[in-house]
């Protein structure tokens, strides 16, 4: 394109256009490859019998993938597992680190420090965060000591792992203490964009700080915190490596056999790959349905000060 | 408050409530991380003493030499980290060259259906990749990139958050400064490589720490491209490991640190665009 003349601007405009087309092209390509035509077969292969590993040619059954999932007890209870572990890791998070970032923004001293202390679990890996926690749940590690110690009950395996409820809050904790940093510092964000001229105005006013958080900052808070509430529950339904890695370690199945899991054991393991992808269009609707959800919120919620 | 003002009782009661439970939940949220520093220098028994030694008795290398050496002695510890390495360092160049061209393209550059091309991009954000793996999984094995560092980069070489964020940082760019290079004769890609990219230093090293530490924890992927030993990454062999039936409990949690340690240097020395990159979710709207 080198030898293109200036000679009037369009032609310019022209040349610029081109560039510009030509600069995002790749990553138009990219997409198509990964992302768009991936979906499009997953919804196509959903309606095949398709077998990993099989010569023979899949059959179409129409529907019945989704029939055989939607009647299943085991698919069931894979959702079950997801919305239990959504529902409860996402909640806590959003409160805890809600309160942590107003209590930061009210000490003058110490914030960076702070603030790194909470993040850095965030930049280990979940494997690594679950291995630890696998450690200190066992029977004879620290979180048994400290409950005994707490409770005066020597000597009392709590069964982190091996009890059916309480695997399910040991894969919420380990995302929970992985995570909480991370929001703390997105609300910490939307709590520093919130102009100090209206507490100044407010205490000038008479009121105390108390009455200026409940009138001001969770008015206008609401924004950040429905984005921290929607981006925590679409991260927390895709779960897996901590549930991957308690199966791995001998925890039983059924009680955190995620959605995600389940894909996988179903495609990988069992080889039925358009059930599979059945299992995978019903995930995709499940976070198109939150994501909507966000898109909405945030444009009612447009906020000026 | 202004310094030296007097404060009243309940004030300072709040005070210190706030540095109270600031100061427990920070020690709380630190424990694990220091549980598995200390116990990594521990022999087994040690690490289940009751109470736990928060001080080791002594540097218990041989749990090092444990994780590094394997349980079977393979020494497959040190090929896997080279993986992990490799895998996240390339991708996070593919994405800050890749993202940073069509954000460049995407802010600076008119041209027709462009807001049409913004919006298909931004779109993938809801396609979840644990919805479309397995696809890509059949694409890939049939271009016979299992087992291979390709197999484990391509699927990832550019993110839509990367060319939003590439874009947003770039529209406030001087024009002037574009056109005054362009009169100088300099190519488009020249002016990319050469005045955009070394200007715009905060968003590509937010980006790029960005990526890489989602790189780091990446392991729903490479489990499936990656079945040979060989070619796994670290997330897999901590699996492994942590799976393997006599694991030593020391020996674990000395994979774990070696596992974390180039994350958290990385974290210490770059705190600001770890921070700096989360917080940019809030100011998405804008």
């Amino acid at each position: 394109m080198g030898g293109t003349r200036r000679r009037k601007s369009s032609g310019f405009e022209r040349r610029i256009a081109r560039w510009g087309f030509g600069f995002v092209a790749p990553s138009l390509v990219f997409f198509a490859l990964f992302s768009f035509y991936p979906i499009l077969n997953a919804l196509y292969t959903g309606f095949f019998d398709k077998r990993l590993l099989s010569l023979r040619r899949p059959a179409f059954v129409g529907l019945r993938n989704y029939a055989f999932l939607l009647t299943s007890p085991d698919f069931w209870n894979s959702l079950r597992a997801t919305f239990v572990f959504t529902l409860g890791t996402f909640i806590p998070l959003v409160l805890v680190s809600l309160i942590l970032a107003t209590f930061i923004m009210q000490v003058r001293r110490g914030r960076k420090a702070l603030q790194i202390a909470y993040y850095s679990p965030a930049v280990i890996s979940s494997v690594v965060a679950a291995a630890i926690w696998l450690s200190i749940l066992e029977p004879r590690g620290l979180a048994n000591q400290w409950l005994n110690a707490l409770l005066g009950t020597p000597g009392i395996d709590h069964r982190w792992i091996a009890s059916a409820v309480n695997v399910q809050f040991s894969a919420m904790l380990v995302y929970f203490w992985k995570y909480v940093g991370y929001f703390v510092i997105i609300f910490i964000a939307g709590l520093a964009s919130i102009p100090t001229t209206l507490y100044e105005a407010a205490r000038i006013d008479g009121s105390s700080t108390l009455q200026a958080f409940g009138r001001i900052t969770l008015p206008l808070l609401r924004p950040t915190v429905l984005l921290v509430s929607i981006m925590s529950m679409l991260q927390c339904l895709r779960t897996f490596s901590v549930q991957y890695l308690f199966v791995q370690s001998g925890a039983a199945l059924a009680p955190i056999n995620v959605v995600t899991l389940s894909i996988y054991n179903t495609g990988i393991r069992d080889r039925m790959i358009g059930r599979a992808s059945a299992m995978s269009i019903i995930l995709f609707i499940i976070m198109l349905a939150f994501t909507w959800l966000q898109f909405r919120t945030s444009r009612a919620d447009e906020t000026t000060f | 408050m202004a310094r030296g003002e007097r404060l009243t009782a309940g004030q300072l009661a709040a005070r210190v409530l706030i540095w109270a439970v600031l100061l427990v939940s920070a020690a709380l949220v630190l424990t694990p991380l220091l549980f598995m520093f200390t116990a990594s220098a521990m022999p087994a028994v040690d690490i289940v003493t009751m109470p736990y030694r928060w001080i080791p008795r002594g540097f218990h290398w041989q749990n090092f030499w444990q994780a590094i050496k394997g349980n079977d002695g393979s020494f497959m510890f040190a090929r896997n980290l080279v993986n992990s390495v490799i895998v996240a360092l390339a991708v996070t160049v593919a994405t800050v060259l890749l993202a940073g061209i069509a954000g460049y393209g995407l802010a600076k550059f008119p041209f027709r259906g462009k807001n049409a091309v913004f919006l298909l991009i931004m779109s993938t954000v809801m396609i979840p990749f644990e919805a479309v793996m397995i696809p890509l999984y059949l694409v890939s094995t049939r271009l016979g990139l299992q087992n291979s560092y390709a197999g484990l980069i391509v699927p990832f070489m550019v993110s839509a958050f990367g060319i939003f964020l590439m874009r947003q940082f770039l529209i406030t760019f001087p024009d002037e400064f574009l056109d005054a290079t362009r009169i100088d004769g300099a190519g488009e890609l020249g002016i990319f490589t050469r005045i955009v990219l070394p200007n715009m230093t905060p968003a590509v090293a937010t980006l790029a720490v960005l990526t890489f530490r989602a790189e780091w924890d990446s392991m729903l992927w490479p489990l499936l491209i990656a079945q040979s030993e060989r070619m796994k990454t670290v997330p897999l062999y901590i699996v492994r490991f942590a799976s393997e039936k006599y694991t030593d409990e020391g020996a674990m949690m000395a994979v774990a640190v070696l596992a974390s340690l180039p994350m958290i240097i990385l974290f210490l020395s770059l705190a600001r665009y770890f921070v700096g990159g989360a917080a940019l979710y809030v100011s998405r709207k804008g």
